[in-house]
């Protein structure tokens, strides 16, 4: 067949893991090709809140029916912290980030205690955080209500702004001779050799061999990895963000909730960010999710009981966007078993994970150890009941 | 304030229901609520503006009528007879968004509180935006539109300036330079970047054209009487000023060279008008791109039958046509739903409103021929902007640093608005794109050519940035007993379907 193109490693979604992965790759000498469906960065990385999420997280978003294991997230979130330290330095941009820590509240006695318990776990993993009564919460951020009884304060929390991230990791990764082919959908992937086939493109005329094919493909990381032949049980959902209208500055950090999804902060531009995962309208992995009005009017009732300030200012605009999740809403990262060279990377928190998961994809390309302890995290946990694998998904896919 | 405050619901929100529910209050809503209200239908009529009429009938402030008279009688006389014909109208209500179900009506009222609002029937009637490009020094204190200097001379008899200049395309800078002139404004010119008026502006009424072209040659000639020269084939090259325009440099379209520059106070530019169709797109009503104008507009038939069964679009949200055209659409969808509810008019009513339909497309017809397309002016005025011209007001982006982007090799994505968007903020402030999006999506093809589908910002919630203690109120969703006509047919109003561009 003429026309096929060689590449080390080939990798399926430019969002932010994908883009990472390039980034990590390419500069490490490996011939990249990135093949995205569509614009890149236009899915989960396009639309996320854009949070680097480095005190433990509220373990359960509105809807989710499985709370995440926060203790284990915790060592990962660490890991996470340190590169987004460096990562301007390495991309040589700015992706406007800024570590000016968050709080996480608490309004009543049960969500005090997780507060505290979280706060033992954070001190074990190295992460350093305080917890703070209602008074003294509000003496350092005046801005929170009066039915706030307790937070904890981490330095390291920040944010980092996401239109610029993805265009940062592609851009580095190009200049270390990686290729990217948006508006080129991956369509088959077969064994071929001791590697992988890939075809791609509206009329499938982009062929490349690859001895390594990465899965970052988001919401679509379970339809890609079933062209690959494995079968695995992902739970994708789209949840929804607010933006008010610009404003001086008048809230210096991340605010999050331990006991309810929320999470606001102001971004450069002025404008505040209202979030916390709360269920968009509709999950459409073929067109554009719509976000809901009833999710809207619950953020935010929660957002301005938190900081009563927001209820003076005017909604500007909302938007929805898909998410990988997983049914256990732990992280995806590994090979696929049976599947040698098949690498799969996705689910929750995959924005803050970003720096951390495009180095492990590295690691699992060349066959070398990842910087973190990734066993239990591997895409064999989704892959027990075959039969009914392919069933739920598509149901899932459907319902929304 | 309180905790229990925000814990408890304010109140659960006012829900509206009736036969018929009518957004704006311009000449096309006004015509359909007079004759829905009047065949016993209940009708609500909601317009964000403290009065109805729309913009072709607004009304004068009660100072301005007393002194100077009602401009446009006709248009009060209409308001009377639709609240006579019993239909409730609400003015100030903002309407703002679609809910979840993909049919109750968001809106906020004068007072910040929400009101929710569900008709078996709906109809857009939102009318029309003005059509404006950037040009250097646009967003200087002292520019503005034609509408609105129309607006401050018809309601409040205030003069936009003293020494006015007036510039643009359409034939609405013709009485807008009338009106001016009235109130004893001295109008340096008129600049029309297309050349109607040809071959002398004298032989317009001798052409024996429909009325609508006797108009447009009267207003020639009573600026001809002030003295006030019209240029045709020019266009505004830049506005200079350091509080406020003092000076505005008036160049014929693709000769620059060929420059004058004129003192003025104040300064008025507008393309026409352009489909507000907002509302429309988030109830799911397919929509096409106008190969004339370049809008993307609501598919309509005559009777304003959408794709969507029991959503109608009249008026301009249909399609620029003029206010008689908005009357006459307003006119058939009332019609249209009369048939539905086994009520039908008078044949001799309906055979009446088609004719005039047909005849009034023929006006538009002929005077779309007679200026440029919106188009063209588009892609001919946009390209060629000097790099610091500021094409996106409210974030204050650059020609440059949007082309910067569309032009950009590194990141080898075909470069499309909503690229542009994520990279530069362009679109993202108060007006959410309404205003510069239609320039931005030119720049972005004249640097890196037709590279997707998506050539308008998509329609986003909120329509307009509405305040959140207007949502505080609303949680739970208490349906209050429908106000609709007892043994009305059942629901019209077809499955939600929601759906919008691709991004
Ligand atoms: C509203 C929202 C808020 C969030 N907030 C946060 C937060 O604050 N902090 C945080 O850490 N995380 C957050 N997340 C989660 C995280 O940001 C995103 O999930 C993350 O950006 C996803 O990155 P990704 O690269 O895995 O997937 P995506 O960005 O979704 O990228 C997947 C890409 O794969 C492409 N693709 C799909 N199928 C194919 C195919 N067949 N061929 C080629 N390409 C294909 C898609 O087009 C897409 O571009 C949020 C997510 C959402 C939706
Ligand atoms: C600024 C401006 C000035 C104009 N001046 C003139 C003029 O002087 N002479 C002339 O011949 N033509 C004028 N026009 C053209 C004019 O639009 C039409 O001739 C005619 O008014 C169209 O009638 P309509 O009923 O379709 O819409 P309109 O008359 O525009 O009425 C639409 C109504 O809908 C309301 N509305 C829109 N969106 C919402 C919302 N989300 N919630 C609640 N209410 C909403 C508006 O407040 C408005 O009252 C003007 C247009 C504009 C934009």
């Amino acid at each position: 067949m003429s026309g096929v193109l060689t590449a080390d490693a080939v990798i399926v979604g430019a969002g932010v893991l994908g883009a990472a992965a390039a980034h990590h790759l390419a500069r490490a000498g490996h011939r990249v090709v990135i093949l995205e469906r569509g614009a890149p960065g236009r899915e989960g990385s396009g639309t996320t809140a854009g949070n680097l999420h480095i005190q433990a997280v509220h373990s359960q978003r509105p809807g989710q029916e499985v709370p995440l294991d926060n203790a284990r997230f915790l060592p990962l979130q660490r890991a996470a912290s340190e590169r987004w330290e460096t990562l301007e330095e390495e991309l040589g941009a700015s992706v406007e980030l800024r570590r000016s820590g968050g709080f996480t509240v608490a309004e009543t006695p049960g969500q005090h205690a997780e507060l505290v318990e979280k706060h033992a776990w954070e001190t074990g993993a190295g992460i350093p955080t305080e917890v703070l009564d209602g008074d003294a919460a509000r003496a350092a951020l005046p801005q929170l209500g009066p039915t706030v009884i307790a937070a904890t304060w981490c330095a390291l929390d920040g944010y980092a702004n996401p239109l610029k991230v993805t265009p940062a990791y592609l851009s580095s990764a190009a200049r270390s001779g990686a290729r990217t082919h948006p508006y080129s959908p991956v369509r088959r992937i077969d064994r071929h050799r001791e590697g992988w086939r890939v075809t791609a493109g509206r009329d499938g005329g982009l062929v490349v061999d690859t001895p390594v094919v990465v899965d970052t493909a988001g919401p679509w990381l379970g339809r890609v990895a079933a062209m690959a032949g494995a079968a695995l049980r992902m739970s994708p959902v789209a949840i929804q963000m607010h933006s008010t209208v610009r404003l001086p500055p008048i809230l210096p950090h991340l605010v999050q909730h331990i006991g309810e999804g929320l999470s606001v902060k102001q971004v450069a531009a002025g404008n505040l960010l209202i979030g916390g995962g709360w269920p968009a309208r509709t999950l459409d992995l073929e067109g554009r999710s719509l976000p809901s009005l009833a999710s809207l009017h619950g953020n935010v009732r929660l957002a301005a009981r938190v900081l009563p300030f927001l209820a003076d200012l005017r909604l500007l605009r909302m938007w929805a966007g898909p998410l990988a999740a997983t049914p256990d809403e732990m992280p995806l990262i590994g090979e696929v078993p049976g599947l040698p060279g098949f690498l799969v990377a996705g689910g929750t928190y995959a924005f803050t994970f970003a720096p951390l998961w495009g180095e492990t994809l590295r690691c699992l390309a060349e066959s070398k150890p990842p910087p973190v302890d990734i066993a239990d995290l591997g895409p064999g946990r989704l892959m027990d009941h075959a039969d009914h694998q392919a069933d739920h998904q598509e149901e899932r896919n459907t319902q929304c | 304030m309180t905790a229990d405050h925000w814990n408890e619901p304010s109140g659960a929100p006012e829900t509206v229901t009736r036969d018929v529910l009518i957004v704006g209050g311009g000449p096309a809503g006004l015509s359909a609520a007079e004759r829905l209200a009047a065949a016993g239908l209940t009708v609500t009529l909601v317009d964000e503006q403290p009065e109805l009429g729309g913009q072709y009938y607004r009304r004068p402030a009660p100072a301005v009528a007393e002194r100077w008279g009602d401009h446009r009688p006709e248009g009060g006389a209409l308001v009377e007879r639709v609240r006579a014909a019993g239909a409730e109208c609400r003015t100030r209500h903002t309407v703002w968004g679609v809910d979840d179900d993909g049919r109750t009506l968001l809106a906020v009222d004068g007072e910040g509180r929400p009101v929710r609002l569900r008709g078996r029937y709906l109809i857009i009637a939102t009318g029309a935006y003005e059509r404006v490009l950037p040009f250097p020094g646009w967003q200087l204190p002292g520019v503005a539109t034609p509408g609105f200097a129309q607006h401050l001379a018809a309601s409040e008899h205030t003069p936009i300036g003293e020494r006015v200049l007036v510039a643009g395309s359409g034939p609405f800078l013709l009485p807008v330079a009338c009106s001016l002139v009235d109130l004893g404004v001295t109008v340096v010119g008129v600049a029309e970047a297309g050349t109607p008026y040809r071959p002398r502006p004298a032989a317009l009424g001798a052409l024996r054209h429909p009325a609508r072209l006797r108009e447009l040659a009267g207003y020639v000639t009573r600026l001809a009487r002030a003295r006030v020269p019209i240029w045709q084939g020019h266009s505004v090259v830049r506005a200079e000023g350091t509080d406020r325009v003092s000076s505005v440099t008036v160049a014929a379209v693709g000769d620059p060279a060929a420059a004058r520059t004129f003192l003025v106070d104040a300064l008025c530019v507008g393309y026409g008008f352009r489909p507000q169709t907002d509302l429309a797109r988030m109830l799911g009503c397919d929509v096409r791109t106008d190969a004339v104008t370049g809008d993307a507009t609501p598919v309509t038939d005559p009777r304003g039958r959408t794709s969507r069964p029991g959503v109608y679009v009249i008026g301009e949200a249909a399609g620029i046509g003029g206010a008689p055209t908005a009357r006459a659409r307003g006119l058939l969808a009332a019609f249209d739903i009369l048939i539905r509810e086994g009520r039908p008019p008078a044949r001799r009513d309906l055979l009446r409103a088609g004719a005039a339909l047909r005849g009034l497309a023929r006006f538009t017809e002929l005077t779309g021929r007679l200026f440029p397309s919106p188009a063209r002016l588009t892609s001919s005025l946009v390209p060629p902007l000097p790099g610091d011209t500021m094409i996106c007001r409210c974030e204050a982006v650059t020609a440059r640093e949007i082309r910067a982007v569309a032009g950009e090799a590194e990141v080898p994505a075909p470069v499309d608005v909503n690229a542009v968007k994520a990279r530069t903020r362009a679109g993202m402030g108060p007006c959410q794109g309404r205003e510069c999006g239609v320039a931005v999506a030119a720049l972005v093809r004249s640097v890196a050519g037709r590279t997707t589908d998506a050539n308008v910002f998509p329609a986003r919630t909120p329509i307009r940035p509405i305040p959140l203690r207007a949502l505080l109120a609303t949680e739970t969703t208490p349906e209050t007993t429908p106000k609709t006509t007892p043994g009305a047919s059942p629901d019209a109003l077809g499955p939600a379907t929601p759906q919008e561009e691709r991004p």
